[in-house]
């Protein structure tokens, strides 16, 4: 079986972003991304005024790793898994949230914002976004016919030789 | 990294590279890194201890560009090899849509080969997957060893039904690399045309 990533697109998309915004907005927070749990991007937001963020898809594959593993713990532990995760550094905060089963938040932002502020809003981001996420799963599978794999067999030639 | 651009729809591909511990899975995606153009991949990460053994393990994106409208990209990832590291090597497999199974020519390493894809085995049944219904390629590795085992005996060993692809590599100098990433990646991308 063939375990396809969650596809975000259309509608369902610009509403994901639009409440992405939304909390970057009420919270102050630089960069805000929606992972999928495989490690893939679904939708990411920055802030204006921060500065260009780091390669997105090295901290989104290592999110989903990170929260892979402490999910490992969580069940040696008995827990389901541990919903709700928070790196503080010096300067920064990483905030890491599930976002029903497929999904995580995450928030990166600096140590003068307020966490409580920003667990708030997350939550609430949350509740909409996963209710969103949820009908995706209910849209038909996209099904692709044989000219597909022909012109993607003929792309690989080029970046392969 | 470039923005990513949501407006058209994308598909995402997980492959694994799989296998004994130095086998040369990190080899393999150190050469892909190294001779891909830079606008078609991403950041190389690698987890690893001091000594460059995988500790969690290796990632590399790579965009194979548009099809139909599909904006098509491959995660590549390696697991670490090491017996002990078994829990990390069963998170990194989750949702994985096409694997690589690097064995090592080296006699000394034969059971290992086994013991490895035994363990795969294991792992994709805890995820609720058979091993028979993934993509998988059988990339027997360190072909320039002089005392390098014959092919059809080590897949004796791992693959006795003669149910797999089969490369030839030498993963050090890039030989047969972009063979076996090419294959697999059709594989998997033939599955998405396929009717379920």
């Amino acid at each position: 079986m063939i375990e396809p990533s969650l596809a975000l697109y259309g509608e369902t998309f610009d509403k994901v972003e639009q409440h992405l915004d939304e909390l970057l907005a009420a919270t102050g927070v630089r960069y805000c991304l929606l992972v999928d749990r495989k490690g893939f991007v679904l939708s990411h937001k920055e802030a204006l005024w921060a500065p260009r963020p780091p390669a997105l898809d090295s901290v989104a594959t290592l999110v989903a790793g990170n929260a892979a593993a402490t999910g490992a713990l969580a069940n040696m532990l008995g827990e389901s898994t541990f919903s709700e995760q928070i790196h503080q550094g010096e300067k920064g905060v990483l905030y890491v949230e599930s976002v029903g089963d497929n999904a995580l938040l995450t928030l990166i932002f600096d140590s003068s914002v307020p966490l409580g502020r920003v667990k708030v809003y997350a939550k609430k981001t949350i509740a909409v976004v996963a209710g969103l996420l949820k009908t995706l799963q209910d849209v038909p599978a996209v099904s692709f016919d044989q000219s597909f794999s022909q012109s993607a067999s003929a792309l690989l030639d080029d970046l392969l030789g | 990294m470039s923005t990513i651009n949501f407006a058209a729809r994308e598909i995402n591909c997980k492959i694994v590279y799989y296998g004994p511990g130095m086998s040369g899975k990190t080899t393999n995606l150190k050469h892909v890194f190294s001779k891909v153009p830079d606008h078609l991949r991403g950041e190389m990460i690698s987890l690893a201890t001091e000594d460059e053994r995988t500790l969690f393990f290796d990632f590399l994106p790579l965009d194979l560009g548009s099809v139909q409208g599909f904006k098509t990209r491959f995660h590549l990832y390696t697991v670490p090899g090491q017996v002990f590291y078994n829990a990390s090597r069963k998170l990194i497999l989750r949702g994985v849509d096409g694997i690589v199974f690097v064995a090592d020519s080296a006699p000394n390493r034969l059971r290992a080969n086994a013991e490895s894809m035994r363990n795969l085995r294991e792992n994709l049944l805890e995820h609720g997957l058979d091993i028979k219904t993934i993509p998988m390629i059988l990339q027997v590795n360190k072909r320039d060893l002089p005392d390098a085992l014959p092919m059809e005996m080590i897949r004796a060993v791992i693959d006795p039904k003669n149910e797999l692809m089969m490369t030839e590599a030498s993963a050090h100098e890039g030989r047969g690399v972009f063979e076996t990433l090419k294959a697999v990646s059709k594989m998997v991308l033939e599955r998405l045309s396929q009717p379920t």
